[in-house]
């Protein structure tokens, strides 16, 4: 076999060992930040972690923010308020974080996350707290 | 740190020019091995244009070709270059440890060089920065101002 193919065979195992360690790494986050909590409020809302050398976070996740139509978005620097960014496994910027009414954590995302898919998890949070609701009514 | 406008047209050129020159040398080289240069030519330019941005080779030819020529509209973004900086000296500094490796380790040289491109393709592609993904956990234990 050519050198050429044996590079490309190891820059693809590379890839694919990359790819994986992001997979699992990006699940277990997600799986501590669950149920992390913060201040309620009267609707599910989102804390849209960003910073300033955050490139996404301009041209991609704050006009996909601004999209949704009279959602509560608590912007957080992750630089700046590092606790609140650790409680959230924030690891990447953006990262987005579904959060109920209630002030706990439903879905976490971590990179750019498209509106479709906030407005999505946004619905699920709204149907969940309607439920709680009537259930402790 | 404040923001300022970054053209983002002239990052997409840089790094369309590392995944062009990148993939010359990987298939060139079968052909005519000493195409191989154009890697350690590369590590020279991208190290030189992060500290020099004047001497930046794929950003000139954007400011003063093909964004007066109209070929490439420009796309000014608040921004700040440190990270993408950053990220253009660490894709040099890659490619200058693959260009070590380039004679006595050919496989392992060029295969350093491919994911240098793969890296700048997933960032021309998709916007995903991990140099400047880098940049944003040395910031975040300190090592960096980020």
């Amino acid at each position: 076999m050519s050198v050429q193919l044996w590079a490309l065979a190891v820059a693809s195992a590379v890839v694919l060992a990359a790819a994986g360690l992001e997979i699992f790494r990006s699940s277990r986050a997600r799986r501590l930040a669950a149920g992390a909590t913060s201040a309620p409020a009267s609707e599910p809302y989102i804390l849209y972690f960003t910073g300033d050398g955050c490139t996404v976070c301009r041209t991609h996740q704050e006009p996909a923010l601004a999209r949704l139509d009279g959602v509560r978005v608590d912007k957080v620097d992750a630089i700046a308020e590092r606790e609140l960014a650790d409680r959230f496994h924030v690891y990447t910027l953006p990262t987005t974080v579904v959060m109920s009414a209630e002030g706990r954590a439903l879905h976490v995302n971590y990179g750019y996350a498209p509106s479709n898919k906030l407005d999505r998890q946004l619905a699920e949070a709204r149907i969940g707290s309607a439920m709680e609701r009537t259930a402790t009514a | 740190m404040a923001l300022t406008t970054v053209d983002h047209s002239a990052l997409k050129v840089n790094q369309t020019g590392i995944v062009a020159t990148v993939l010359v040398a990987f298939f060139g080289s079968y052909f005519y091995q000493p195409l191989l240069v154009l890697i350690p030519l590369l590590a020279v330019v991208l190290l030189l244009g992060t500290f020099a941005p004047q001497l930046a080779l794929f950003k000139q030819i954007y400011f003063r070709v093909l964004k007066p020529a109209g070929i490439v509209k420009p796309r000014p973004v608040q921004d700040r270059p440190e990270p993408h900086n950053f990220a253009q000296g660490l894709g040099g500094v890659f490619l200058a440890i693959a260009s070590v490796f380039l004679l006595p380790l050919p496989v392992v040289g060029l295969a350093l060089s491919l994911l240098v491109a793969v890296l700048a393709f997933v960032n021309l592609a998709f916007g995903y920065c991990l140099g400047c993904q880098i940049y944003y956990q040395l910031g975040k234990v300190g090592l960096i101002r980020a």
